[in-house]
């Protein structure tokens, strides 16, 4: 734009020279051309600025003579008039100053002299993006330069250029200036109506006499026409489509500000950048944005198809269905195949019954024909991809290409979830996926999420790659200490080009996203996905590095949720049960109630049917009672020589906790079978003394397997016995068995069985003398309420001790510890 | 790793056991406690191979038991971060497998994997290269290096790799090396 003017600045900087007295002095250029243009280019610049506040830069419309003094306001910091002059030619000089009033003469004398020139020379000065074929005659130093000085001063003047109220208030318009006209159009075209004004405009020239057009984004079907008269406007617009000159509205003068006041920043979407769907079947739905159309403010996106074929090939058939309400089609990748051969599958159902049910022959044609999803293969002219055209639906590689406006999609906050990303990316996407969710995340992170002493790189700029540690964080910029000699001891950064940095093997917190709380060591890096494996589950999961810390807190994850607790006894859906052995965010670590091979099974919180309370008993494998808290030594299968306190009892089955073992924090399965009852009741006696002499006394378990063959002869029916009697219904071979009459005349009374015949028991009273017969039915096991001191005084008379480690000294003697009553029967 | 440390304890000894044997069970009880268990500083003790010395025992009030502090000899097992290690897989899934060397298990994630092998299903779940010559399965034998260890109070946990040189199957289960 300068160079046309350089052609006669000669002639205006003779005049404009003694103008600029009170300009600063920075043009210590020695030409005086230079010198005049760039005191020239100061004004035009200077005014450019404060023209900028008042009109929009794109649409900025070519003005006819009445803006010639545009340029001309001039002056040191007098903007008050240059604002003033600017529109107008014809308005009594005001003589405030001589200077002012030298320029308005000036810029008359250049307006008388240089007409046509000054009009394309402003012309360009407002429009440098539209140069001239025919100007390109400047040598490229010049031009150079002049640029050159064009920015410096403008700097300068920019800087000079305090805007005091005073002054802000003088640019507001008065009835001087030209005025605002909205004129109503078409929907949609706003946009393109005033560029096409604009275009008008260029080709026109001098004719059209409107200064400005400009359409705003938030206001829909109308746009505002800068002119002085309504005539102006009328006939700018006359011959345009989707203009309607019969709505042209006045806008008052104290409105006018209004019109153009600022908006919050917009984030201007890019190709790339992840969005969500606000309306429609696909609300809330990710989307990635392929497309941007900024002039009718629709973008096209990507995103996974949510189609209901079955409808679709209704549709066609011609059916009428009734589109049900609010169903939501899943989100599926398209197959082309699938909608190519859905329609074959309908084919062949309906020729299927046309078999049975032979129709008419012009019926026939009519099915056959319009069965059919046409699928067609069409080119998108600006990216040359071929799509696939369904119903007018675009899809390619599965998703569906689809056009939104701007204003149903949301920008702001957008956080593709991890499972969102990951569907994007298992379609055939490579590292992109990556690098625009880098963006997205970068763009939405959380300020102030490093802290002091956090390992970061440097991922963006010329430092990339750099690592450091945290010192200090501030509002937008984050100062680290780097690794590498020979550079400053802190430098910042900021944030946005910063990661956090881990490696593997470090032991990590996770502090937000979904699995908030868990800890886990680091197996993997990449990029800002980290791969963890879970402290608790020893599962591995995908994190953002944003939402972990370095630490080395191990958790142990909550101990309980709902009604379950850790180390609670449960039933799950398939009637197993289990033991809860840890606790997890939403699930549970049962461990199986399967007594052969443990097994660990992970429990959502609904497949646990209920708890179990039940305070049962078992044998182990010397018919000795085991009940819960029970210390119990594991005599067969893989857990043999464990030892440990009983922690729940269910169908035969024992929970014991070792607190050697390794696995399953220590719990094992057994079947109390396979135990042996170590010390005594824990409900009795002292446990200390238990533990200590059953270790000792395990050396001693040779001395009691002597007594071993002593024990037939007198408790024949002794390993018979059943005394678990858990189930009562099971011990019916419960010869020896303490018992106790329920129904009958004997009822009350307490019995050991003698014998069983059939259905019948002969029972030996405890009370009298006598042995009765009763049914099966009428005695009732009692054991364990009254009874332990007596089966252990039993054994103790025949001097075997079937839990040799409590006598490991007094092998003939009843144990004392457990019993409280210790004389033998 | 394995070494050879003395470590102390203080062992409480209930009054029966007082007289003639008094040592031999303070020993066993000893060994009872100690063999078998982790403790984070110096890791799984495996063996103890002697005792040192049995200092005075301290008569505790109120409850008759007797302190005796213990030095004793033992060998101890303790993994470390980048320590190269034999190790014999005991389960495999779909996120990597887990191995054990002695006492220690150790998590090898299928990102540690090298890439050519895959997890297959079945019921002996295994990854296997493409061409099948190299198989992972329960009961193979692997070398790995441990990039990381996690010491709990009473447990050892690592985490392993087999993606650098001259680690992976060293044999196959049930064969002889």
């Amino acid at each position: 734009m300068a160079r046309r003017r350089d052609d006669y600045a000669e002639e205006e900087d003779d005049v404009d020279y003694e103008d600029y007295d009170g300009v600063d002095g920075e043009d210590g250029e020695a030409d005086d051309d230079y010198d005049g243009s760039g005191k020239t280019k100061r004004k035009r610049s200077r005014s450019e600025l404060i023209d900028d506040y008042a009109e929009e830069d794109d649409d900025d419309e070519e003005e006819d003579e009445d803006d010639e003094d545009y340029g001309g306001a001039a002056g040191g910091g007098k903007r008050r008039r240059k604002a003033a002059s600017q529109f107008f030619d014809d308005e009594a000089l005001v003589d405030d100053d001589d200077d002012e009033l030298e320029d308005d003469e000036d810029r008359e004398e250049d307006f008388i002299v240089d007409d046509i020139r000054d009009e394309d020379d402003r012309r360009i000065h407002r429009r440098p993006l539209l140069p001239r074929e025919d100007e390109r005659e400047e040598d490229v130093e010049e031009i150079e330069r002049r640029i050159q000085e064009r920015y410096s001063k403008s700097l300068h003047v920019e800087y000079d250029e305090e805007a005091t109220d005073v002054e802000q208030q003088a640019l507001l318009p008065s009835i001087r200036d030209s005025k605002l006209w909205m004129v109503k159009c078409a929907i949609g075209r706003e946009r393109e109506i005033a560029v096409s004004l604009m275009q008008k405009c260029i080709d026109k020239g001098s004719e059209l006499r409107i200064r400005s057009a400009i359409a705003i984004d938030h206001l829909k079907n109308y746009i505002y026409i800068e002119a002085d008269k309504e005539a102006h406007v009328k006939q700018a617009i006359k011959g345009m489509r989707s203009i309607y000159p019969g709505r042209i509205m006045l806008v008052p003068i104290k409105e006018m500000t209004d019109v153009l006041s600022a908006e919050s920043k917009s984030l201007d979407i890019s190709r790339d950048t992840w969005v969500r769907v606000k309306i429609g079947t696909y609300n809330g739905d990710l989307a990635k944005v392929v497309d941007v159309d900024n002039v009718r403010q629709r973008v096209t996106v990507k995103v996974i198809p949510r189609i209901d074929l079955q409808a679709l090939a209704n549709k066609l058939e011609g059916r009428e269905v009734p589109k049900k309400k609010g169903f939501k089609p899943p989100a599926r990748f398209m197959s082309i195949n699938e909608a190519r051969y859905s329609c074959y599958k309908i084919f062949l159902f309906v020729s299927f019954i046309l078999t049975c049910f032979p129709p008419k022959v012009d019926f026939f044609i009519y099915l056959t024909r319009d069965l059919s999803i046409r699928v067609e293969t069409k080119r998108d002219p600006s990216s040359g991809d071929s799509f696939y055209k369904i119903e007018g639906m675009m899809f390619k590689d599965g998703f569906l290409y689809k056009n939104f406006s701007l204003k149903s999609l949301r920008t702001q906050n957008v956080k593709p979830t991890f499972d969102e990303l990951e569907k994007f990316r298992q379609s055939g996407e490579t590292g992109d996926g990556d690098m625009s969710c880098l963006s997205t995340l970068v763009a939405n992170r959380k300020k102030g999420h490093f802290m002091k002493g956090d390992r970061v790189v440097v991922v963006k700029g010329d430092l990339q790659n750099l690592r450091g540690w945290v010192e200090k964080v501030e509002e937008d910029s984050v100062h680290i200490k780097p690794n590498e000699k020979g550079l400053p001891k802190t430098l910042a950064i900021s944030d946005k080009d910063l990661c956090k940095y881990f490696r593997t093997g470090n032991h990590v917190k996770v502090v937000s996203g979904a699995s908030e709380g868990a800890t886990g060591m680091v197996v993997s890096v990449e990029g800002h996905m980290v791969n963890i494996v879970s402290d608790t589950t020893k599962e591995l999961s995908r994190v953002f590095a944003d939402n972990i810390v370095e630490s080395s807190e191990i958790t142990s994850g909550v101990t309980r949720i709902g009604d379950y607790e850790l180390h609670d006894l449960v039933l799950l859906e398939d009637n197993s049960f289990g033991l809860i052995i840890r606790v997890l965010s939403d699930a549970f670590q049962v461990l199986k109630g399967v007594p052969e091979c443990p097994e660990v099974a992970l429990v959502m919180l609904r497949d646990i049917k209920q708890k179990i309370f039940m305070k049962i008993f078992a044998t182990d494998q010397y018919k000795n009672t085991v009940s819960v808290k029970d210390v119990v030594k594991i005599l067969e299968g893989p857990f043999r020589g464990k030892q440990g306190p009983v922690e729940h009892i269910y169908k035969g089955v024992l929970f014991i906790h070792d607190r050697h073992h390794l696995e399953h924090t220590g719990f094992i399965c057994v079947t109390s079978k396979s135990c042996m009852v170590v010390g005594g009741s824990r409900s009795n006696g002292d446990r200390d003394g238990n533990t200590l002499i059953s270790r000792f006394a395990h050396l001693r378990t040779p001395s009691c397997a002597t007594q071993y063959p002593m024990r037939p002869p007198r408790g024949g029916p002794g390993p018979i016995n059943n005394f678990g009697g858990r189930n009562g219904g099971g011990g019916r071979g419960l010869v020896g068995a303490a018992v106790k009459i329920r129904v009958g005349h004997y009822k009350g009374s307490k019995g050991r069985v003698v014998e069983v015949k059939g259905s019948t028991v002969r029972v030996e009273l405890e009370s009298q003398m006598k042995v009765v017969t009763v049914e099966r039915s009428y005695i009732s096991d009692n054991v364990n309420v009254s009874t332990p001191f007596r089966e252990t005084s039993r054994y103790g008379m025949g001097s075997e001790t079937p839990m040799p480690p409590r006598t490991p000294l007094h092998p003939c003697m009843t144990p004392l510890r457990d019993s409280m009553v210790s004389s033998p029967v | 790793m394995f070494f050879h440390i003395v470590l102390e304890r203080n062992m409480q000894l209930h009054p029966r056991h007082f007289g003639r044997d008094m040592k031999d069970k303070l020993v066993s009880k000893l060994m009872k406690d100690v063999e078998g268990t982790c403790s984070g500083r110096h890791g799984f003790i495996v063996a103890i191979t002697g005792v040192e010395s049995i200092g005075k025992g301290l008569i505790r009030d109120g409850t008759g038991f007797v302190t005796f502090p213990v030095k004793y000899q033992c060998v101890v097992f303790r993994p470390f971060k980048g320590e190269i290690l034999e190790a014999v897989v005991t389960m495999v899934n779909k996120m990597g497998f887990f191995a054990e060397a002695g006492p220690v298990q150790i998590f090898v994630s299928n990102h540690l994997i090298p890439d050519d092998m895959e997890f297959q299903t079945g019921d002996m779940p295994n990854y296997t290269t493409s061409d099948g010559s190299v198989r992972i399965q329960k009961e193979s034998e692997v070398r790995l290096k441990i990039i990381g260890t996690r010491v709990d109070a009473t447990e050892i946990f690592c985490i392993g790799t087999i993606k650098d040189d001259f680690l992976g199957v060293i044999s196959d289960p049930g064969s002889t090396s």
